[in-house]
């Protein structure tokens, strides 16, 4: 499969901490990557750079043939819109916007907006009933689920999960799961950060990450 | 979906906005009323001192002498006279001219010759005048009795209140005036009360003065009333001076100096007020917008993350201001002017008008003053999605 992601001696300082200290993988199109290790490992740094949500202090993060840390603040924000579909896991959705328009929200930005088409992002999720609720009257599970509409609903070519199953309990995580099984069938590629080695042997392949370097890769043969 | 954010804007943060707006309708209201009152008093002042007589006169280039009474008294209302030997005018050609320089501003004018002369042993100053010219150049003259409408009527003249008081006349009655070996009877048509020099003068149609005089077609000089603002009939002045070569066009100083300080001094105040209340509306938005702009930093940190641009982001949050800014504009406004209305019956116990162009103004000014005061939306420039996102 063609590399969709190569990051190539990737760092990131805070200060006088070294976040990412020369990291360099590549990803094919299609992959389950889950991205492991200890809390401060560097894990949500490099998601944050691949996916355009910050810079690095040097090396280069290329993704589907774009240099992340070569692009100004408007070349992020397009990039972004267009190539990434982020689920965290404190589901950030905009509180007076109704799940489906939160769903909207990132057509909106991307280009425009068919609320058709988000109606059926919601109901592949399950929530078609639950669209034009608040996302305070949505549990936990259910703010995941408009979160993982949201990311696909610009077909984007890669999707970063920051512990997407982190604050749900047992039933919606497996809900969750089920999904981005979905996505990575439908040929999506997904990179996830987790804690939950169970979660992580889902993935294709694991990273782990230690002190900002990489510590291991390992194969999962399901 | 710009609309359906904006909608879900404001109805997210509807009880800051509301302050906002109470601001915005408040400021709109003072503001709207202020300049309703000072276009409408502008307009009604202008009025009022029009009503107060003519406010140009046209006398010989080289000036003239108050004509003296036979006691050597000088006219009253002669101020307006320089000093020298009496210098007459050619009726015809000094009307003739203002004529041929008829302007917008021209409302009417009346040619004078003043005659001291004698009646039932009193000196009485003579006015002699085109008297169907009188209700528009002298429109706060009350009249008791009859008026004058034709200026071809030499049988009748009005008297001033003070000369009636003193002769002990009345309408109908009969008066007659002496000078240089020639006498006239006049019936008494009205008793006029101007509150001012006219009232100890006789007034008669100009052929009646120039025939006792004997001075046919001649004139001292000419009162015009012109209609319009200080400027306005300065700059009138100025043309019919060009066009009256050998005149003198002067305006009636007192009036137009009087009326331009005092509207100078309402607009200043005005003006000021204006500037005042739209420096406080701002401060109140501003607060309002700085404590919305903390709140929503974290739905920016995540528009931004999904891809929004800070323009595409900050032009939303600047709609919604606008929004509330032509809100309060369009309620500010219909308000002020209601307001106006009332201030002018109890204040100045006059109706005020509503002047539709105070609308647009004050609407334009508030979403101005929203936007201006819409500058802490700044900061969410430099939000940074990936600090937001990790909760910081």
């Amino acid at each position: 499969m063609p590399i969709l992601v190569q990051i190539e001696a990737l760092r990131k300082q805070f200060g006088s901490v070294s976040a990412l200290d020369g990291v360099s993988l590549s990803i094919s199109e299609g992959e389950w990557i889950a991205i492991m290790g200890p809390s401060g490992s560097g894990k949500t740094t490099l998601i944050n750079i691949i996916g355009g949500l910050d810079t690095p202090t040097s090396g280069h993060a290329i993704v589907g043939g774009t240099d992340v840390a070569r692009l100004d603040e408007a070349g992020l924000t397009r990039f972004r819109a267009e190539k990434i579909g982020f689920i965290f896991q404190q589901f950030h959705l905009v509180p007076y916007l109704s799940a489906l328009e939160n769903v909207m929200l990132a057509q909106y930005f991307h280009s425009s907006t068919d609320e058709a088409e988000a109606r059926a992002a919601l109901d592949r999720v399950g929530l078609a009933a639950r669209a034009e609720h608040l996302p305070g009257k949505l549990s936990g599970g259910e703010q995941q689920r408009v979160a993982v509409a949201r990311a696909l609903i610009n077909h984007p070519k890669l999707i970063l999960a920051d512990e997407p199953t982190g604050n749900l309990d047992e039933a919606n995580e497996k809900t969750v799961i089920r999904l981005l099984r979905e996505l990575h069938a439908e040929g999506h590629t997904i990179l996830m950060v987790t804690h939950d080695a169970a979660i992580g042997a889902l993935a294709g392949r694991r990273i782990e990450l230690a002190h900002g370097r990489l510590a291991q890769v390992t194969a999962t043969t399901l | 979906m710009f609309g359906r954010l904006l909608w879900r804007l404001l109805q997210g943060s509807r009880g800051r906005l509301i302050i906002a707006l109470v601001a915005l309708i408040s400021g709109g209201a003072v503001i709207s009323s202020l300049l309703n009152l000072d276009l409408d008093a502008s307009r009604k002042l202008t009025r009022e001192f029009r009503r107060f007589g003519a406010n140009l006169v046209v006398t010989p280039q080289r000036g003239f002498a108050a004509p003296q009474s036979a006691a050597g008294a000088s006219i009253p209302g002669s101020e307006i006279a320089g000093s020298g030997a009496p210098a007459l005018m050619d009726q015809n050609a000094a009307m003739a001219g203002i004529e041929a320089a008829r302007a917008p501003e021209f409302v009417a004018a009346a040619p004078f010759l003043y005659v001291t002369a004698r009646s039932a042993g009193t000196d009485v100053v003579v006015a002699g005048a085109w008297l169907d010219e009188m209700p528009q150049i002298a429109p706060a003259w009350k009249i008791e009795g009859q008026g004058i409408s034709a200026r071809d009527d030499l049988a009748h003249c009005m008297i001033g209140h003070n000369v009636a008081s003193q002769l002990h006349l009345a309408p109908g009655a009969t008066l007659e005036l002496d000078y240089m070996q020639r006498s006239v009877r006049l019936a008494i048509a009205g008793v006029v009360e101007a509150g001012g020099a006219e009232d100890n003068q006789v007034f008669v149609n100009l052929p009646v003065a120039q025939r006792l005089a004997a001075l046919p077609g001649r004139i001292q000089l000419v009162e015009i009333t012109a209609a319009g603002n200080a400027r306005a009939i300065s700059g009138y002045a100025a043309r019919l001076a060009q066009a009256l070569p050998g005149y003198q066009v002067r305006p009636i100083r007192q009036m137009a100096q009087a009326e331009g300080d005092l509207l100078a001094r309402i607009q200043s105040l005005i003006v000021w007020m204006v500037a005042l209340i739209l420096a406080l509306t701002a401060l109140c938005v501003l607060a309002t917008m700085s404590a919305l702009a903390m709140e929503r930093r974290n739905d920016v940190g995540l528009m931004k993350a999904l891809g929004g641009s800070i323009s595409r982001i900050v032009g939303l949050f600047l709609a919604e201001i606008g929004v509330l800014g032509a809100a309060g504009g369009i309620i500010g406004a219909a308000a002020g002017i209601a307001l106006s209305r009332w201030m002018g019956q109890r204040v100045f116990h006059a109706p005020i008008s509503a002047r539709w162009e105070v609308f647009p103004l004050t609407i334009a000014l508030m979403i101005g003053i929203s936007l201006a005061a819409a500058l802490p939306l700044r900061m969410l420039g430099k939000i940074k999605p990936a600090v937001i996102l990790r909760g910081e």
